[in-house]
């Protein structure tokens, strides 16, 4: 049977490159729902601005996990075709949403 | 057994996204192990950058019978700002990379690498500095 039979399934690659992957997204998920958590914990003493930094970085972490299962089976079946399409939208957004938070977290610290 | 539409690949090129025709015009398609690596590369990069992010946080809001008031804010302000940098960095390096993939060029050296080192050292040095006169 081929890959192609079965694409969501199949692991065609024997490095595991779908499932690392994967995996560094489902790191970085955790790593955002952390650090929602540090700004929930914030909340009390600067109020509204933190409440947008811990919505940013819950969404994103919400993002990221909604796409989770396409990823590892658009993945799986890129590897076993040869051609992966790089995540240009998922790069941007995470990294906009990094921007976001470094950003906001200035403007709460800064006055304060 | 071909049928006409597989017979020759490279005579049809694929079909690519505006964005992706926009981002990373021209070359040809990277091995995918290499994208998804890549990809990887980037979300260690966007990891560290969120752990400065929420060190930052942290020292604004727990450190404050610790440091004076314009110590706390200024480390505070430095790690968001260093996180903030890293962030854009790290998607800017990944899209430079991918590049260079696509058109079988020598990979770019990391400008974010001497800036986490530079300022890492830099704002350890000033700590330390502050917990010694303190």
């Amino acid at each position: 049977m081929t890959n192609a039979d079965n694409p969501a399934g199949s692991q065609g690659d024997p490095g595991l490159q779908p499932e690392r992957t994967t995996l560094a997204w489902a790191r970085t998920m955790l790593a955002l729902v952390t650090a929602s958590a540090i700004f929930l914990r914030w909340l009390p003493r600067h109020g509204f601005p933190v409440l947008m930094l811990f919505v940013v970085a819950i969404a994103t972490a919400a993002a990221i996990y909604l796409t989770q299962r396409r990823r590892y089976s658009t993945n799986s079946y890129g590897i076993t075709q040869e051609k992966v399409d790089a995540e240009i939208p998922a790069v941007l957004w995470t990294a906009s949403a990094g921007v976001a938070l470094g950003a906001l977290g200035i403007v709460v610290v800064i006055p304060g | 057994m071909l049928d006409e539409k597989t017979d020759n690949p490279a005579a049809v090129p694929p079909k690519r996204g505006k964005l992706a025709e926009w981002l990373l015009p021209g070359g040809i398609e990277p091995d995918p192990r290499f994208t998804l690596a890549n990809e990887r590369t980037f979300l260690a990069w966007i990891r560290t950058s969120l752990a400065l992010l929420a060190g930052g946080i942290a020292i604004e809001a727990f450190t404050s019978d610790l440091f004076l008031e314009t110590v706390r804010k200024s480390l505070a302000a430095s790690l968001l700002l260093l996180g903030m940098l890293l962030s854009a960095g790290s998607a800017i390096r990944w899209l430079r990379v991918e590049r260079s993939m696509r058109n079988k060029t020598p990979l770019p050296l990391p400008l974010i690498v001497p800036l986490l080192a530079g300022a890492g050292a830099l704002a350890t040095g000033a700590v330390l500095i502050l917990i010694l006169r303190h």
